[in-house]
């Protein structure tokens, strides 16, 4: 009996996931745990293991391409065994008629026979998309792309009514953006123009972009024609970044602020974790882990930077959950240690170590990818100094965490050495003013520098 | 069924003999000295000449058939040419006494009867009415022609007769100058003015139409007889047992008023040439031995019928000036077996292999030409010479005929590049003449004094009244709509007569002609024989002598029993006559339910199929009476289409309900019985109110609100209002009774995919009745098509409805498996 590998649903909010990558090819041997394919969501990535052995009978999908979750992706089976009840679409069918066999037994069912049908799943079956004149009519005068619309017509035809449902939530383009925005096959740009349609500009900045001319040597010089660059395509999480980055730094008023405190007590403390930590139980808790344990009790106290903005209101969180940037091989990554304020610095320091474990192996739940109430971002182990880290909007506030510098201060009369490590805090200036920034920053500093003290508490 | 006629037991059951009277076979023996006191010399040598022009005519379309062509000069007619190479004494001995007045009809082997009727017209008209006659004809179009081709013409009647010649050559040549500017060709070529009707290509079609003929002779006192030239054939067919019946109807001896009692006028004249095509009618294929015994069979005159020798034109001369006065004495109808034979095949195709050389020879020992001549010799009326010079004369008058009609420059073809709607704008006549005639109508009381009239007038003419239904007793419903239309036109043309099946006394099967007996008498209302084929065909031959005529077929299924008469001659004549003849002729046909297979089947597709028809089939008595008086104004053929479900039905939609005045509603405009803005549904007849039913639903149920157009017309129909319609809703279902397969509904759908592609939201989805038979009226709901098939299809094929429980299968599946079946 041949067993289907589905898409698995990597939480409760994906609907489907790219292939990136097929480690085996149809027809090839596979054992139990060998790595069949890989594939990520807009926010991670994960790989697909082998739970039965066999031979990778078919393969549904390519790389590259979307999947919807729970979709039948490959077959794994005996050679010359029938696959055919597999075959994409083939569920779809016999679901629909299960809901309508259902719908005849209960007539009074509200939404009774009204099969639920996807946007674009009909077209799939024949690459064709199928269409009345009137709603292909209607979504050419109102400037919607029909490929966008849910078909509610019989045998999956869009008709008039999926055109004005689009309508009423869709992209718009305009008449003479059109034609080339339904050339540009698997596009989906933003749009300038009244209402937000699309248009002709959009395209041609689009197309700017598509064919951006990379600086080129003169001509005159030797291997001119050489490309000397690679071209990068760039994977799902890079464009999420991108998008999120440039839409922190364009909707928000950020602005950082700088400090430095002494670290020599949390020196001393992590020394005393590193000599006997293990003889204890602890975790192998680091500097990074004291601060999130640290500002995640501070945080309470300024509770309009454990927020989220909202335009016209703000969320003010009564716990902490704390985002923690990390960087992985596809890209930053911000996990999201829920309620902060109630662990203890060996169960932080635990999680985060999962969690970022789970970032760098792409394995990481989706939904520890987001509910952050305030982000601690950590380039201090590279030796920056000082930097401006991104708001990770709505969120108000992000801690910078920097490297530790030897500075001197005036002590009893003294000049004496001591470890600095420095501290950048961004926040939204559209929440909070700078005086309480400031004295955020002014509290967390003086925790930190007695944190013995502070522990006991 | 007229309770003055008693049917009494002592008689029916009686004992006793049949008797027959002998039936005379070929008595005429005169010679021609014993004839010399009845014909001058130039009679007798104008029989010859008649004779000598139709066999040189014929000659020569033999030729030309056979070799290409005609004296030397070649021609290419790839036409019909049934020739009747050795019938002449026939047609010329008939023609000789008959004059414009009388008028014959004939087959696709005529043209020696239009010769022979036309020469005979020429000798009888003077020189004034001849040349009235070819100026106006055409405007005088062909006569140019003639009058161009030689200069030197002696007289009047020289012309006339290549006047003659030239038109029905021209016209069987298919050219634009011929007597019908093409459109009849050789087997329908007639010219009224010399009293020829048209020749009919369907074996016995003139039967039934020369009946109708007699009729409108009768019913409007018009002078002459009428004369149906059929072959020996044609006695085989159906239809023209049928009309011999329906012309020795008894009522016309009993029953029909002082001035209008007696036989109709008419000679059911058999040219009996022993062959149909090449069935051998004596001895083969009929039983008769010899074809007069068959007017035994019709009625206790055995109606005069007897054997002439169609091999001595005098014989033939003789027998119709007998029969003509009998005819003129109100003792019709006459049977003559008029014995001929045609050298030729039945066309040049015809290799002859059902007879021997021997047979063709021996009957050619008897030629009528060369017999006739030598007896004109022997009794010293002509001279050899005299024969001789007839013939030179002919032959040079049928080969300047010859060439003026190939000239095509002087006898060009119809145009149909620079005018490409020439054929078109003839298929109907689409004239408005109030009455055919402008004398008193002939009837028994004042209209207001009708018994009908007066009950309804205690009718409430709106169908629903304080917002509630009016009761069936009470309403003005779709019958009394009907007869009020046909009432009203009965005081107006006068030339109006009503008949059919139980019309009279009876007053229709369905109670729309209640009323009628009351106020006409026999003449313009009658009851038929259940011959639905003699019904229509004298119908046809009524309306294009001049007069209105309504028949009714008592249920659409009979339509099959008047097929020829609907779709070959009420529907051609006015188009292959060029626009001569009229045809004002509405043909009432009640589509029935509950009655099974054989009477409830819905056939408008089959009569909007067939070019020349119109065809209506209004739903409300608003519209059935606008739509009866239109047709009643017109001069084209109407099918008017009834439905049996909702005779009783009223006025529903027309605000203040129907009109007590005259109105009209123009044929071939649909009307938007209820607005709507999501989906249109266009109904043919009853089917208004299930559609109706559907909306109310749709509304109800769905929040769809349905647009219902009545598309009243069939034939002509004006999309306009359906197209705007669909522009507004994307969406149509066109419903009606027909069963669904290759119905009208399906050509409405296939319009409105071309005319509306851009606007439909979804394929047009014809709702019609399933291609069964029609089962018990129990079972008729799973038949004829219901509310919820309507929104079954829609949300099957249309727009999937929210909830929505399907009963009845609309898949593309099950419309496939169907149309494998062929069920």
């Amino acid at each position: 009996m041949a067993t289907p590998v589905i898409m698995p649903r990597q939480g409760q909010t994906v609907e489907s996931c790219i292939i990136t990558k097929w480690h085996k090819k149809k027809g090839e041997a596979v054992k139990v745990g060998d790595l069949l394919f890989s594939y990520e969501t807009d926010k991670a990535a994960f790989d697909e293991e082998a739970k039965v052995e066999g031979t990778l009978l078919e393969v549904f999908f390519d790389e590259g391409d979307d999947v919807p979750v729970l979709a039948t992706v490959c077959v794994i089976g005996e050679e010359g065994e029938d696959i055919s009840e597999f075959m994409p679409g083939r569920k779809d069918a016999s679901t629909a008629k299960e809901v309508a066999a259902e719908s005849q037994e209960q007539p009074t069912t509200e939404s009774g026979s009204e099969i639920e049908v996807k946007s674009g799943d009909v077209a799939q079956q024949d690459g064709r998309v199928k269409i009345s004149p009137r709603a292909r009519n209607l979504a050419e005068r109102s400037g919607v792309d029909y490929r966008e619309a849910v078909p509610t017509g019989p045998y999956g035809r869009i008709i008039e009514r999926d055109i004005r449902q689009l309508i009423e939530k869709g992209q718009l383009v305009t008449h003479a953006a059109r034609d080339e925005y339904l050339r540009a096959e698997g596009m989906r740009i933003g749009g300038t123009g009244i209402g937000g349609r699309v248009t002709t500009a959009d395209l041609h900045s689009m197309k700017r972009e598509a064919h951006y001319e990379v600086p080129q040597p003169p001509v005159q010089e030797a291997k001119a024609e050489e490309a000397d660059f690679e071209e990068v395509e760039l994977s799902n999480i890079r464009k999420v970044i991108a998008r999120a980055m440039h839409q922190s730094l364009a909707n928000t008023a950020q602005l950082t602020i700088h400090t430095s405190f002494d670290a020599t007590e949390i020196l001393a403390f992590r020394k005393k974790v590193k000599e006997q930590g293990e003889r204890l139980g602890l975790a192998n808790i680091t500097l990074n882990d004291i601060i999130l344990y640290v500002v995640s009790r501070t945080l309470l106290n300024h509770k309009a930077l454990n927020a989220h903005f909202l335009d016209d209101r703000m969320l003010l969180f009564n716990h902490v959950h704390l985002g923690v940037a990390v960087d992985t091989e596809r890209g930053l990554m911000v996990p999201t240690v829920y309620n902060a304020d109630t662990k203890s610095l060996d169960e932080i320091s635990r999680e985060v170590k999962e969690l970022v474990e789970a970032c760098r192996k792409g394995s990481i739940n989706p939904d520890y990818l987001k509910g952050g109430t305030f982000t601690v971002t950590n380039l201090g182990s590279l030796g920056v100094e000082a930097f401006t880290p991104i708001l990770n909007p709505p969120q108000t506030g992000i801690l910078g965490v920097n490297t530790i510098v030897q500075r001197v201060k005036e002590m009893d009369g003294k000049i004496v050495i001591y470890p600095a490590m420095g501290l950048s805090l961004t926040f939204d200036h559209r929440a909070v003013d700078g005086a309480p920034a400031a004295r955020f920053l002014q509290e967390l500093k003086a925790n930190l520098e007695n944190f013995s003290i502070f522990l006991a508490k | 069924m007229p309770k003055q006629l008693f049917i009494n037991p002592h008689e029916v059951r009686k004992s006793g003999w049949v008797k027959f009277q002998d039936i005379p076979v070929n008595q005429y023996n005169k010679t021609i000295e014993e004839e010399k006191a009845n014909y001058t010399n130039e009679d007798f040598v104008r029989i010859y000449r008649d004779m000598v022009i139709i066999r040189e005519f014929e000659t020569m379309l033999l030729l030309v058939k056979t070799t290409g062509e005609y004296n030397g000069v070649p021609y290419d007619y790839p036409g019909p040419a049934h020739l009747s190479i050795g019938q002449e004494a026939a047609a010329v001995g008939q023609a000789y006494h008959l004059d414009k007045d009388d008028f014959i009809f004939g087959s696709h082997r005529s043209h020696g009867e239009i010769i022979a009727k036309g020469l005979s017209a020429i000798e009888k008209m003077s020189d004034d009415e001849l040349m009235d006659i070819m100026k106006k004809f055409w405007d005088g179009r062909v006569l140019k022609v003639v009058e161009e081709s030689k200069k030197d013409y002696k007289s009047v009647k020289e012309l006339a007769m290549d006047f003659l010649l030239y038109g029905a050559l021209a016209e069987i040549f298919g050219r634009e100058t011929g007597f019908n500017k093409g459109l009849g060709g050789s087997m329908h070529a007639f010219f009224t003015p010399f009293g020829i009707y048209p020749n009919n290509a369907i074996v016995g079609g003139s039967a039934g139409i020369a009946v109708g003929a007699a009729l409108f002779k009768k019913v409007n006192r018009k002078k002459g007889i009428v004369i149906a030239n059929i072959g020996d054939g044609a006695m085989g067919c159906g239809p023209v047992w049928e009309a011999m019946n329906m012309a020795a109807m008894d009522q016309f001896k009993y029953l029909w008023e002082e001035g209008y009692r007696g036989g109709l006028p008419i000679i059911f004249n058999f040219f009996n040439n022993q062959y149909g095509m090449g069935g051998q009618t004596c001895g083969e294929t009929m039983g008769y031995q010899i074809l007069a015994r068959v007017g035994a069979g019709i009625n206790p005159e055995q109606m005069h019928a007897e054997r002439v020798d169609g091999y001595n034109p005098l014989a033939v001369i003789d027998a119709i000036k007998r029969k003509k006065q009998l005819l003129l004495e109100n003792k019709g109808p006459v049977l003559l077996d008029v014995v001929t034979y045609r050298f030729c095949g039945h066309s040049p195709s015809d290799a002859s292999t059902y007879r021997t050389k021997e047979e063709i020879d021996a009957w050619m020992q008897h030629d009528s030409i060369v017999t006739y001549g030598k007896q004109l010799i022997d009794a010293g009326v002509a001279t050899q010479e005299q024969l001789d010079a007839i013939l030179n004369d002919v032959k040079e008058r049928i080969d300047r005929i010859y060439r003026l009609a190939i000239d095509e420059n002087k006898s060009p073809r119809m145009d149909l590049v620079s005018n490409p709607d020439a054929i078109a704008s003839l298929m109907f006549s689409n004239q408005r003449i109030e009455k055919m005639d402008d004398r008193e109508c002939d009837v028994l009381i004042p209209k207001e004094e009708n018994p009908r009239l007066q009950q309804i007038k205690r009718k409430v003419r709106a169908g629903i009244q304080d917002g509630k239904p009016v009761p069936k007793n009470k309403v003005f419903q779709l019958r009394d709509a009907i007869f009020e239309a046909l009432l009203d036109k009965f005081y107006v043309d006068p030339t109006l007569i009503a008949y059919g099946e139980d019309n009279r006394d009876w007053g229709g099967a369905f109670a729309v002609y209640r009323g009628l007996t009351e106020a006409l008498p026999y003449h313009r209302l009658f009851n038929a024989p259940i011959s639905e084929a003699a019904i229509v065909a004298s119908a046809v031959g009524y309306a294009m002598c001049g007069g209105r005529v309504v028949v009714e077929l008592m249920y659409a299924d009979f339509i099959g029993r008047a097929g020829d008469e609907i779709f070959n001659q009420l529907s051609k004549w006015q188009a292959m006559s060029a626009g001569i003849l009229k045809m004002p002729v509405v043909l009432r046909v009640s589509v029935g339910s509950k009655y099974g297979a054989q009477h409830s089947q819905d056939w408008t597709s089959l009569v909007a199929h067939i070019p020349g028809l119109k065809v209506v089939f209004p739903a409300t008595p608003y519209d059935a009476k606008g739509l009866m008086n239109s047709a009643l104004m017109g001069t084209d053929p109407v099918v008017f289409f009834e439905s049996q479900r909702i005779y009783d039905i009223g006025e529903m939609f027309h605000p203040g309900g129907v009109p007590e005045g005259y109105y009209e509603v123009p044929i071939g405009e649909p009307d938007i019985k209820k607005e709507g803005k999501d989906i249109t549904i266009l109904t043919v007849g009853a089917m208004l109110y299930r559609a109706l039913e559907a909306a109310k639903i749709l509304e109800s149920k769905y929040g769809m609100s349905a647009e219902v157009i009545d598309a009243r017309s069939i034939v002509p129909f004006n999309y306009e209002k359906v197209i705007e319609s669909v522009k507004k809703t994307g969406k149509i279902v066109i419903t009606g009774d027909a069963c669904e397969r290759a119905s009208y509904l399906k050509d409405f759908a296939q319009n409105i995919t071309e005319l509306a592609f851009d606007y439909l939201d979804a394929p047009p989805v014809v709702v019609g009745s399933r291609n069964w038979i029609t089962p018990a009226h129990e079972l008729e709901r799973f038949f004829f098509p219901q509310p919820d098939w309507i929104i079954d299809a829609i949300h099957e094929k249309i727009v999937p409805l929210k909830g929505h429980v399907v009963r009845n299968n609309f898949t593309v599946n099950e419309q496939l498996r169907r149309n494998r079946l062929g069920v």
